[in-house]
């Protein structure tokens, strides 16, 4: 009976084995299938903690960080399960997850975490722009799976930065140099310079398979070109916040019958104005600006839509920003009242005003090469006469914007937020510092040097409310001064083929969860 | 002829050297700079701390003569630098991806002379007839129309709407047939009317009419008077061509993803890569200067007269 049994399995298994055979030919002529998908230029050498030609996007699909960043501004656990704080708030511990391996098969544990961190560190002038770099004080693996960051003062960012995409993510330390090998879902196989870069699937990797066996990047940087190839079936996917295509073809492409979607709010487009310049460093005038722009006329002639109206600095989906901040309404008869109180006078006859023989008048400094912020330079222009203050528009390139920015040489300045994850954090500390825009607009306020106080004590708070209260009070008083114009968040935009089903968002500026990405069922 | 090659190719010294220095200058005379290009292409925010530090790491924080002889001195051994942007040799990148622009930049000349002769040739010889009419028509719309436009409306026309050809990258034949021809149009067409003016000149000439009164038929007239003389202003004009396709591929590259030095030089040029944009421009008038020469002595073996008068001294 017992010998029975057994030989039915056995042939029951040969059977199936037959099956098998005969069927798996079916399968393997339809290899796991490709995605296509299109970056401006090649993924770089994938250096864990090297910046310029590595791509962020390459970067963040090979190697994996401590903790993840969320949509909803929050973090997850990721590579670590768990983590506790010190009261004192300098000593972070963290438990790593097991079984976790790089590509090549080596385990990720605490001694290879600290290697990597160790050699952050070691060439810490490099990163200094990131405060943990200089915050951190050394690093310890007491066992296999614990990890121990020692700070030298408390700094509540830490987890923020560990999430980001470089320098202090994880590869494989045994790794031969110039090999990437990290713990991520994919693996840089091959890349022809100037054509695509090809990644596949990490056997290794410790979450679920993705459904793609391979990412194919091809090199495009022309947008239209870009376009194109989506339409002719040479991309699968077009996605990004950097400007991929123009709203216009978005909406093109969209209506043409292509899956198109838009993120949550990124960051946020706004109009810096400078507090230590006339006419600007008057309140009434700033908030006669904020009174005067038709923000919701702009997004719908300029931006196509595509981008939620923004009514203060940052979404209400940052952390800490969901203050219930209130735009100064679209209202531009208040705005010419206001004026006319703080002594702006329209002169009969005239279309400008004037105070004390000086026109109302102020230099508005757009990226000349956007043919976005020109046609948004153009409107804020058209609209701010209709109350009368002339605006002058001054195009200027990209390394000239910014050194504008840096030294305070603008009435008005277009300036976006750094986005997810530097907003709020790593934006509002910089606001410190001389030679950033936001600095520079700021520091003809009154209470400036208040405000700077209070950033350095929120980067030092280790107690939850108490820090979120300090940043109520930072970006509530920067609210009411309307140093700032915002005028729309930033979004990321995917438009696809048919063929791609699940096409998501990544939670930053940088990253494309190409992992999560599942062909269409019926079609390859 | 060996002492005037020599001659011509030692006076590619001063001129590269000249050429080289007018970039440098032009470059740091300009707005910007790459220090503060680099940080926003490494999404590094641009604090004080990090722009000397990106300065320092690309070695812009030196005096500007400093930094022209250090690189002058490292060019004349072959070392151009790493680019800022890429961190390989510039040289090694550019040469890299020379042959594809060259594959281009080549086949687009072969199309230029393939098609514009038969053209002029045809609008000369039946002048104000059909084939006159149909040919200037041709290049009027070839010299008037930018590449770029003409690009976009192939792409159009061949690959969104027939579905017949690849809008883009490099491969097959098949990917050829769009770029070269985006690019090839405009020197097609001023070919094709410079050869039908220098024809019709040249048919009025008098040997021209000597030749018919002393009883040749057309045949030889055309093929020993007329045309023999009238190649000689295409030659020089080829030359120019050559300059012209390689500046059109500039930008057909970047249309049509096609990895050739136009493309690499045009992001380059967007992100300030100092390296890569002086290495390219003395690349470019290397390859000029020699294709000049070439067409000097194409000139000097065709047209017996130009010996004489000196070339060959």
């Amino acid at each position: 009976m017992k010998q029975s049994r057994t030989k039915k399995q056995l042939a029951l298994l040969i059977l199936g084995a037959c099956l098998s055979a005969a069927v798996t030919p079916a399968f393997s002529a339809d290899p796991a299938p490709t995605l296509t998908y299109s970056w401006p230029t090649n993924a770089g050498p994938l250096d864990p903690r090297g910046y310029s030609p590595n791509q962020m996007y390459a970067q963040a699909m090979v190697y994996e960080p401590l903790v993840r960043y969320t949509a909803q501004g929050t973090l997850e656990p990721w590579l670590a399960t768990h983590w506790t704080v010190s009261p004192d708030g300098k000593t972070y511990t963290f438990t790593l997850r097991d079984g976790v391996k790089f590509s090549d098969g080596s385990p990720f544990n605490a001694a290879a975490a600290k290697a990597n961190l160790d050699a952050v560190l070691a060439n810490s002038k490099r990163h200094q722009w990131m405060e943990l770099v200089s915050t951190l004080e050394r690093v310890e693996a007491p066992d296999e799976h614990t990890l121990v960051l020692q700070l030298k003062h408390p700094y509540y960012p830490t987890l923020m930065e560990l999430a980001q995409v470089r320098p202090l993510r994880f590869a494989a330390p045994d790794a031969k140099p110039g090999t990437p090998v990290g713990t991520g879902p994919w693996v840089l196989t091959q890349t022809r310079r100037g054509e695509y870069d090809r990644f596949d699937r990490n056997e290794h990797y410790w979450g679920a398979q993705p459904a793609y066996g391979s990412v194919v990047v091809k090199v495009i940087s022309d947008p239209d070109s870009r376009a194109i190839a989506l339409q002719t079936g040479e991309l699968d996917l077009i996605q990004g916040a950097e400007g991929e295509i123009s709203p216009g073809t978005f909406v093109r492409l969209r209506d043409s019958g292509f899956k198109a979607a838009i993120s949550a709010p990124l960051a946020t487009r706004t109009v810096a104005m400078n507090t230590g310049l006339a006419p600007t460093n008057e309140l009434a005038v700033r908030q006669a600006i904020n009174q005067a722009v038709d923000k919701d006329t702009i997004i719908a002639k300029v931006l196509h839509g595509l981008e939620p109206r923004a009514d203060a600095l940052f979404a209400s989906n940052m952390p800490y920003a969901n203050l219930g901040l209130k735009a100064l309404p679209y209202d531009p008869q208040h705005a010419r009242q206001r004026l006319d109180e703080a002594g702006w006078k329209l002169p009969p006859g005239k279309t400008i005003r004037v105070k004390d023989g000086e026109p109302l008048s102020i230099e508005l400094v757009f990226l000349g090469t956007s043919a976005l912020q020109k046609s948004l330079a153009e409107i804020i222009q058209g609209q701010l006469a209709n109350v009368g203050i002339a605006v002058k528009l001054r195009a200027e390139e990209d390394g000239a914007l910014v050194q504008r920015q840096r030294e305070g040489r603008f009435g008005m300045i277009f300036a976006d937020t750094w986005g997810a994850p530097y907003d709020p954090h790593s934006f509002v500390s910089s606001m410190r510092y001389a030679g950033h825009a936001d600095y520079m607009a700021q520091r003809g306020l009154p209470m400036k040097d208040a405000i700077d106080h209070k950033i350095a004590e929120v980067f030092a708070q280790t107690d939850e409310t108490q820090r979120a209260e300090g940043y109520r009070e930072i970006l509530s008083t920067l609210h009411d001064q309307a140093v700032y114009l915002p005028i729309s968040h930033l979004t990321a935009i995917s438009v696809s083929g048919k063929n791609v089903d699940n096409v998501q968002f990544g939670s930053t500026l940088f990253d494309v969860p190409f992992e999560v990405m599942r062909p269409a069922t019926g079609k390859p | 002829m060996l002492r005037y090659i020599v001659l011509r190719l030692v006076l590619l010294i001063p001129v590269l050297l000249g050429v080289s220095l007018i970039v440098f200058v032009l470059l740091h005379l300009g707005n910007g700079d790459p220090a503060l290009d680099y940080l926003r292409l490494s999404q590094i925010p641009p604090t004080d701390a990090a722009l000397a530090e990106a300065r320092h790491a690309l070695g812009l924080d030196r005096p500007l003569p400093e930094q022209y002889f250090t690189w002058l001195w490292n060019a004349v051994h072959l070392d151009f630098g790493v680019s800022y942007i890429t961190g390989r040799p510039v040289l090694e990148d550019l040469l890299y991806y020379l042959p594809a622009t060259l594959q281009l930049g080549g086949l687009a000349l072969l199309v230029t002379l393939l098609m514009s002769i038969p053209l002029g040739l045809a609008a000369a010889r039946w002048k104000g007839r059909w084939p006159d009419q149909v040919v200037r028509f041709i290049t009027f719309i070839g010299v008037s129309m930018p590449n770029f436009w003409l690009a976009f409306l192939l792409i159009a026309l061949l690959s969104l709407w027939l579905g017949w050809l690849p809008p883009m990258g490099r491969g097959g034949p098949e990917h050829l047939i769009m770029p070269v021809l985006a690019i090839a149009l405009m020197s097609m067409s001023i070919n094709a009317r410079l050869l039908r003016a220098s024809l019709l000149d040249v048919r009025q000439h008098r040997h021209v009419f000597y030749a018919r009164a002393r009883g040749l038929n057309e045949r030889q007239v055309w093929r020993d008077h007329i045309l023999r003389n009238a190649w000689m202003p295409l030659v020089t004009a080829t030359g120019m061509h050559i300059g012209e396709l390689l500046g059109g591929a500039l930008v057909i590259e970047t249309i049509f993803a096609w990895p050739g030095v136009g493309r690499f030089a045009v992001s380059a040029v967007l992100n300030r890569d100092f390296p890569v944009m002086q290495c390219f421009t003395l690349l470019l008038t290397t390859l000029l200067v020699l294709c000049n020469l070439v067409v000097d002595i194409c000139y000097a073996w065709l047209d017996p007269r130009t010996r004489l008068s000196g070339v060959m001294a």
